[in-house]
């Protein structure tokens, strides 16, 4: 009997079999790629930062240089192991004309510098180090593989003829969010190059315990040492170098848990509709004896079966599959160090999933328990089934059709049956509008006030010259009489000193002017109004411990001044470490000047970018559109093309649901059917109440589903969006799509699916199915 | 006497082929109105099969049967719907009540369909009915919190409910012990007399004693007649009504 009941339930189940060991197997693979690729991610980081021997700390330095200081500050630190300052000859994009493309729009800062004698090297494709002749010029491995570039190519650059010799590996900047690209040449040609940029130095420290790097870093910024650009750590550089790959881990992790989810619910509804259908058989089988273990045993086996051929297949998969996502990691990072954990790993993972499968059906299974065998055999159902609906009766309604009532009537009465497909419809609801709101989101133009970024049309920045102030009066009067610019705002940055609780001193810069002209989004609190007033970004707020409403007292014109904290707001500016205030001052010294602009009219962005280059040659002049399209231009689109990725899977998977859950009932349901239609129902009323049932569903599903997605999928999107640097924010919400477009798409798509699968209610027999 | 149903030489088979068989084999018969039919013969005779032919529940493979003027083979699946729910009532042997709805509501089932705006009269009319039936008192039970009789009169109420023309019956009182089967049998005698047609498919020679007319069936024919009232002495005597149709059958080598 044991055999038959599980080879009659598979046959008669073939299809929602399949499915569910489809989505097993899908989710195993996925979870085996995300466990491969996290071990390749994170071997493949380590060799290429050990090998690259990667700094611990570095600091960019524009300005002049006092190597002598800095030589005996690394000496007469303990913790320092290697010191040294390097060149960096930043030089205008345009200079760099190849035949894929010139660099002239690249928000990057492009440069060359010769090979690390001591540490920080520059490596090949192979991961060895690159000694590089005169005349050969090594590109980032960026510019090669998006085609900018080829190896073996000709290029002149100022007047000089390189050969592209190879792509170039760099630990410390070759991800995107780091903002300068080194191009390697030899010592000669830099020589020959270096009147034609301008030198930035990177002060570049190895320690010798890790450890120390925080003591490090303070014992750093009290010395009062070359300081005037962005303080880069190690811990950052892996970050960096993990982070485009770590997103795709986490998109995949997070489709495996929706995937897996999606095969609970299969396999959840599949064996609550099979328990239903054997409630007299089970009943009997326990009258007559059988322990709950042996009768679990039978149902067990099947799903044990499923999962195991899942899990197999998806394992196998993962195979077919992790050549491609691991190309990437493998181009930029190279191979990594443990690879033969990885299939292992990978296979632990999905055992995992199996036996999560397994679990769950147990647990689903412990319901036998509850089932009485007397009940069963005399009524073939458990009594008091329809308890929640019980007030839900057809001889007090007169508000609805009687075929919508008989079908909603029927949901409430088979909730759990029901709750499957309803946590289907939540789930293909989030997965459409959360993506959506945030592509939404990041693609608006407030989107950057959240990483500290104002939201203007023109950017001017004056820095490494002198008289910064008066070239910033000078641009401002110039903008003043500009009929064509709406309205702008001068920022300039100060370095000042902070009195700490402890006592001590640290520097801080400080960006002075009215930030009220184009305002940054806060994470608490609002931007400083007042000469008392100033707001920290969130990275300085945290390592001050400073919260809205606290003070710090900060050393203006020689005098201890209070100033209270009156706003957080989040910045990937300047290493991430900034401050806004609108004091007045003349004591220190500027360290460069930022002036923003909006335009009357946008669309002439690219001729007042021309003019005002021209007219004030020291200052650099871009385009704020132009500088999220390249910065994260890339991610953008992605998530663009995610969320009609997940548009389309989320209501495949709808349909595909909803189709067999539809079918599955029909067949459940032969007898209600046949008796309905003994007494008159026609097919008509009979597909009246499926479509009332999935309506029903539909209508709380996406309600629940929109809800969820406006509060845990912020949540959700709030982690990614935190990657952009961007702490706090609020889903921009295009309510035409979410509210309008999205629920009538789900209708849509399940109407046509009921419809489609009640077709074969006509054919239902009276006479072959009412005997019971 | 107007006839309400006229079936004329209908087959119906089932299997393929050698397997072929039929099932009803050129069955002609008149039922008129306000007629009380008792049907009967060995079990697989095909009397349940006639029943659904009768009622339009299954087509037929030949021959025509026309229900009250209409004939089915001209009908669309819905009409043959509406039909059943306004001018037929059916009582199966077992209860086939709906699981999700009580008892009151099952009653109220096919009646609702199109009259949900006069739910308070048809709530009262239901109510009436479970009185007359005995089992006022059940109405917001669970059908399992009910026994088998009374989930029969159960039945009885809801064929009721649309005022049919006719009540096709396929052993009510099977499943029941022999006092419910007579309380039941009573119900029907009773309805019988207000004026609906009843047809009852059963195999005991008690209740079909208690028609007008029996159809006996033998592999898919009719293979003969019996009026219970023919015999004018044996006419209001139960027993010797019971003794004639037995005697009956016995030839019939039932
Ligand atoms: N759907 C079907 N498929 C194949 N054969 C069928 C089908 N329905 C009924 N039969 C066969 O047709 C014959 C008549 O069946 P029917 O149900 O009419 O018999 P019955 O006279 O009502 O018998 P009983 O007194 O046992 O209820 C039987 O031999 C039965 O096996
Ligand atoms: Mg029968």
């Amino acid at each position: 009997m044991y055999y038959r009941l599980l080879r009659n339930d598979m046959i008669k189940g073939k299809v929602i079999t399949l499915t569910t060991m489809l989505f097993v197997a899908a989710a195993a693979m996925l979870v085996a790629l995300a466990a491969i690729l996290v071990i390749n991610l994170s071997g493949a980081i380590d060799t290429l930062m050990t090998q690259a021997e990667t700094p611990h700390f570095t600091q960019m330095h524009a300005g002049e240089l006092d190597l002598a200081r800095l030589e005996a500050f690394a000496v007469q630190n303990e913790a320092v192991a290697g010191f040294q300052a390097v060149e960096f000859l930043n030089m205008d994009g345009a200079q760099f004309l190849f035949a894929g493309g010139s660099l002239a729009d690249s928000v990057q800062d492009n440069g060359f510098s010769v090979q690390n004698e001591k540490f920080d090297f520059l490596l090949d494709l192979a991961g060895n180090l690159i000694t590089v002749s005169d005349g050969e010029l090594y590109v980032p491995i960026a510019y090669i593989q998006d085609g900018t570039a080829q190896v073996g190519e000709m290029v002149s650059i100022a007047g000089r003829t390189f050969t592209i010799a190879g792509a170039l590996r760099d630990s410390q900047m070759q991800p995107l969010l780091s903002s300068s690209k080194r191009f390697l040449v030899s010592q000669n040609d830099y020589d020959a190059l270096r009147q034609f940029g301008s030198v930035e130095y990177l002060i570049e420290f190895r320690l010798h315990d890790l450890d120390d790097l925080g003591a490090f870093e303070t014992d750093y910024t009290s010395a009062g040492l070359e300081a005037n650009g962005p303080t880069l750590t190690y811990a950052l550089f892996r970050m960096f170098n993990g982070l485009s790959d770590g997103l795709m881990i986490a998109v995949l992790l997070l489709v495996s848990a929706l995937v897996i989810a999606i095969a609970f619910l299969c396999i959840r509804f599949t064996l609550l509709a099979k328990i239903e259908d054997d409630y007299r058989e089970i009943g009997v089988m326990k009258a007559i004896g059988l322990r709950i273990e042996d009768i679990k045993k039978i149902y067990l086996t099947k799903y044990i079966a499923i999962a195991a051929a899942g899990s197999l297949l998806g394992y196998g998969l993962s195979f077919l599959f992790r050549d491609v996502l691991l190309a990437n990691i493998r181009l930029y990072m190279g191979e990594s160090d443990n690879t033969s954990l990885a299939p292992i790993l990978g296979f632990v993972s999905v055992v995992l999933v199996f036996l999560a499968i397994v679990a769950y059906v147990n647990g689903v299974l412990g319901r036998f328990r509850k089932i009485s065998p007397a009940e069963a055999v005399r009524y073939g159902m458990s009594q008091g089934k329809a308890g929640g609906a019980r007030h839900f009766r057809l001889s007090i309604n007169q508000l609805l059709d009687t075929n919508v009532f008989l079908g909603i009537k029927d949901v409430l009465a088979r909730k759990s049956l029901y709750i499957t497909m309803l946590a289907v419809l939540v789930l293909a609801a989030f997965i459409i509008i959360v993506p959506q709101n945030l592509h939404n989101t990041i693609s608006s133009n407030s989107f950057i006030t959240y990483m500290g970024v104002a939201n203007s049309d023109l950017r001017i920045d004056i820095q490494q010259t002198d008289q910064i102030a008066n070239k910033a009066v000078e641009i401002a009067e110039a903008m003043e009489k500009d009929q064509s610019i709406s309205r702008f705002a001068v920022l300039t940055t100060k370095t000042f000193r902070v009195k700490l609780a402890d006592g001590s001193q640290e520097r801080i810069k400080i960006e002075l002017g009215d930030h009220l002209v184009f305002p940054l989004a806060y994470t608490d609190g609002r931007a400083p109004a007042a000469e008392n007033e100033i707001a920290l970004s969130v990275l300085n707020a945290n390592e001050m411990h400073k919260k809205v409403g606290d003070v710090i007292t900060v050393i203006i014109n020689g005098k201890e001044t209070t100033l209270a904290v009156c706003g957080v707001y989040s910045d990937v500016t300047n290493g991430g470490k900034t401050a806004k205030a609108v004091f007045s001052d003349d004591s220190a010294e500027v360290m460069w000047s930022v002036i923003t602009a909006e335009l009357v009219d946008p669309s002439m962005v690219d001729e007042k970018i021309a003019e005002y280059a021209n007219r004030f040659s020291f200052a650099k002049v871009s385009d704020i559109d132009e500088f999220i399209r390249q910065t994260y231009g890339g991610t953008i689109r992605a998530i663009g093309k995610a969320s009609y990725g997940a548009i389309g899977i989320a209501l495949a998977l709808t349909m595909l649901i909803t189709l067999l859950f539809m079918r599955m009932l029909i067949a459940k349901d032969r007898y209600t059917i046949a008796v309905m239609k003994a007494f008159g129902f026609t097919n008509t009323d009979i597909k009246a109440q499926y479509v009332a049932r999935s309506v029903f569903v539909l209508v709380v599903g996406i309600l629940l589903g929109t809800l969820l997605a406006n509060t845990i999928g912020e949540i959700l999107a709030g982690v990614v969006i935190a990657s952009f640097g961007a702490s706090s924010f609020k889903f921009v919400i295009n309510p035409a799509f979410a509210y309008l477009l999205s629920p009538l798409l789900m209708a849509g798509v399940v109407l046509a699916a009921t419809i489609l699968g009640t077709l074969d209610a006509g054919q239902i027999q009276i006479s072959e199915n009412i005997k019971e | 006497m107007k006839t309400l149903i006229a079936c004329e030489n209908v087959t119906k088979s089932f299997g393929l082929g050698s397997e072929k068989r039929n099932v009803l084999d050129g069955i002609s018969v008149d039922i008129h109105q306000g007629e009380f039919v008792a049907v009967m013969g060995p079990s697989g005779s095909g009397k349940s099969t006639l029943l659904y032919a009768l009622s339009g529940m299954d087509c037929v493979d030949s021959g025509k049967v026309v229900f009250d003027g209409a004939d089915f083979s001209a009908l669309k699946e819905s009409e043959l719907a509406d039909l059943r729910r306004t001018k037929m009532g059916f009582v199966f042997q077992q209860p086939t009540l709906l699981r999700n709805l009580n008892i009151l509501d099952n009653i109220l089932l096919p009646s609702m369909r199109d009259g949900r705006k006069n739910g308070v009269q048809l709530t009262e009319k239901a109510k009436t009915f479970m009185e007359k039936t005995g089992i006022a008192g059940l109405e917001m039970r669970d059908i399992t919190q009910a026994s088998g009789g009374q989930l029969q009169r159960v039945g009885i109420c809801r064929a009721l409910m649309g005022d049919p023309k006719i009540i096709f019956g396929d052993e009510p009182t099977g499943a029941l012990n022999s006092t419910s089967a007579s309380e039941i049998m009573r119900l029907l005698a009773d309805i019988h007399q207000s004026g609906v047609t009843i047809l009852l498919v059963t195999h005991d020679v008690r209740v079909a004693a208690q028609t007008e007319r029996v159809l006996f069936i033998l592999d898919g024919k009719i293979a003969g007649e019996y009026l219970p009232d023919a015999d004018d002495e044996a006419r209001d005597d139960f027993k010797a009504r019971e003794a004639g149709l037995t005697a009956w059958l016995t030839g019939m080598k039932f």
